[in-house]
């Protein structure tokens, strides 16, 4: 395949695939125009890297599934946004460990509409719930000393009035 | 969640905006206080304080949140506040704040023009915003601004005004591109000068009487209610035009020639009959067309319109795609020329939508002709749709029309429906 044109437009023409391989060797094909919203595969395809299969060391093969799927999605033509804004709700109505997961692998591959929408999603998770609640909920280890704690407590006491 | 980069933290934090969020993630874990700083949005809702047992001063509440924050872009308080918190929050974020929404609630208050800076002062401390959002204001005094440079959009949402402070307030926004009074009164006439005006919708409450001039040679979306006497010379850019008046009668419009407006909708209890014409002359490229006047008169009396010849009409609107036909309109529109004078090249090619309210069987046959016109004539029609009100006469006048519009309807039952 020759790596010179930077877009395909003409229907007849077989659409360009990228392979790319996850962490546990596990290869997908993406379509170049869906694999330009990752800014880390847009570099490399630019610089001619893309022919051979990328690997992709941060992301496992369940997560990068779904990475393509998202791109590949949003490249679509056509789409109206507010079907696509109910796709990408339910594309995050997942369980949390999956969104950050999300998360990881659109930070690495700077997927910024992922980014976005993932970590918007979480700071959904977060709103109306107590410091125990949020906590738990994400399994996060407190790290205040105790008078820490006592002192930024009351500190934010009107918050829980 | 631990497991991800201080960054990424910062970011999800980032879009937790509600200060009694924010306050209860600082609570979470050291880390996430720490990235608390970054976050560049605090919104304070209605309630932030309704629970306050007293001890913690709002005021200082919302200075120490702000004060931790390294960064701000954007405030939003719709809680009470004092003026003088207002100043201490803003002299800390004067240099990034760009955004600012206020819930001032000083209409209730009768005294104007005190001796301590009021609260519209101090936000001449934040010279670098792009957008001011206030809500319930009172502006019967001059506001002590400078200059807001960088402000593009100005919006005021239920506000007591008097004109010279409204104008001294406009022109310490030179840039604006978008200006909003909604729920306005007290304004008898203003005068807008802003060059980079594009946006515009102003509201005022009151007898309908408000003149209106403005100057804007980039405007492309004006909307107004409540003014009988508007003045636009510029509007080489205007797109969509709105003028309604539900309280006081419109009797002077002047606007330069209206080339690139695509809507128009005109509505009212009472227009002159010269300001209707105007408009409708002026708007020859129009696509879409709304009016809903109910009457015309120079005076006091309530008048229905004079005629209004159909082949005039859509010969004048040739662009015409949806006409949305209410009010006095519908009566007004007949054929001067007996119908079987038309010039056989009449067209009304663009129409494809028309939506007519029918009130009374006055001229019933007249009426007749003009729907069964529009269908003759419009080679594009593709829905008209009649809502039928209340018919004035409990003569069988009004029983006959409506069965002659529904056997119409009947014939022409694929374009034709009835609501």
């Amino acid at each position: 395949m020759s790596s010179s044109s930077s877009s395909s437009s003409s229907p007849p023409c077989p659409k360009k695939m990228i392979t790319l391989k996850s962490s546990d060797g596990e290869t997908f094909e993406i379509e170049e125009i869906a694999a330009l919203q990752s800014k880390t595969l847009e570099n490399m395809i630019d610089e001619n890297c893309a022919s051979t299969p990328i690997p992709l060391p941060n992301v496992k093969g369940k997560i990068l599934a779904k990475v393509v799927e998202f791109c590949t999605k949003h490249a679509e033509a056509g789409a109206d946004a507010e079907t696509l804004r109910a796709w990408d709700a339910e594309f995050v109505g997942v369980e949390h460990a999956i969104v950050f997961d999300y998360i990881l692998a659109a930070n690495f591959l700077e997927i910024p509409t992922l980014l976005d929408l993932a970590c918007e999603s979480v700071a959904e998770m977060i709103k109306g719930k107590t410091p125990d609640e949020i906590r738990k909920f994400f399994n996060i280890n407190n790290a205040f000393s105790p008078e820490e704690e006592e002192d930024v407590r009351r500190q934010n006491q009107w918050a829980f009035e | 969640m631990d497991s991800l980069p201080d960054a990424i933290v910062q970011y999800i934090l980032s879009y937790v905006d509600n200060a009694r969020d924010i306050a209860v993630c600082n609570c979470v874990s050291k880390r996430w206080k720490d990235s608390l700083p970054y976050i560049r949005r605090l919104y304070f809702p209605r309630n932030s304080f309704e629970n306050n047992a007293g001890r913690d001063n709002p005021d200082n509440v919302v200075w120490r949140m702000i004060a931790s924050i390294v960064q701000l872009d954007e405030l939003v308080v719709y809680c009470p506040f004092s003026s003088a918190g207002l100043a201490s929050w803003l002299s800390l974020v004067s240099s990034s704040l760009r955004r600012l929404e206020l819930r001032m609630d000083n209409l209730a208050e009768q005294q104007a023009c005190l001796e301590t800076p009021s609260k519209l002062d101090c936000i001449g401390a934040a010279k670098d915003l792009e957008s001011l959002k206030l809500w319930g204001v009172l502006m019967t005094c001059v506001p002590k601004w400078d200059i807001f440079p960088k402000l593009r959009n100005l919006e005021i949402v239920g506000a007591r005004l008097e004109g010279p402070a409204l104008s001294s307030a406009i022109q310490a926004c030179p840039n604006l591109t978008s200006l909003l009074l909604l729920g306005c009164e007290g304004v008898r006439s203003v005068s807008i000068d802003l060059p980079l005006l594009e946006h515009c919708k102003l509201d005022f409450y009151g007898l309908g009487n408000c003149s209106l001039s403005l100057t804007s040679p980039k405007i492309e979306s004006l909307e107004v209610q409540g003014c009988s006497w508007i003045r636009v010379r510029e509007t080489n850019c205007l797109r969509n035009l709105s003028i309604s008046n539900n309280s006081g009668r419109v009797y002077m419009v002047d606007f330069g020639k209206l080339r690139a407006l695509e809507f128009l909708s005109i509505r009212g209890i009472q227009w002159c009959w010269d300001a209707v014409s105007k408009m409708l002359k002026w708007a020859s490229e129009v696509k879409h067309l709304y009016m809903k006047v109910e009457f015309t008169g120079d005076y006091e009396a309530l008048q229905p319109f004079p005629e209004v010849d159909l082949v005039d009409f859509f010969n004048s609107h040739p662009k015409l795609q949806k006409f949305d036909v209410h009010g006095a309109m519908f009566a007004a529109l007949c054929q001067k020329n007996s119908l079987k004078n038309i010039d056989t090249a009449f067209t009304i090619p663009c129409l494809e939508e028309v939506a007519i309210t029918v009130r009374s069987p006055l001229n019933a046959e007249q009426k007749m002709g003009t729907l069964e016109s529009l269908v003759k004539y419009g080679k594009s029609l593709k829905t008209m749709v009649i809502k039928i009100l209340q018919m004035k006469s409990s003569h069988s006048s009004a029983d006959d029309f409506f069965d002659e519009i529904c056997r119409f309807t009947y014939m022409n039952r694929k374009l034709v429906r009835i609501e």
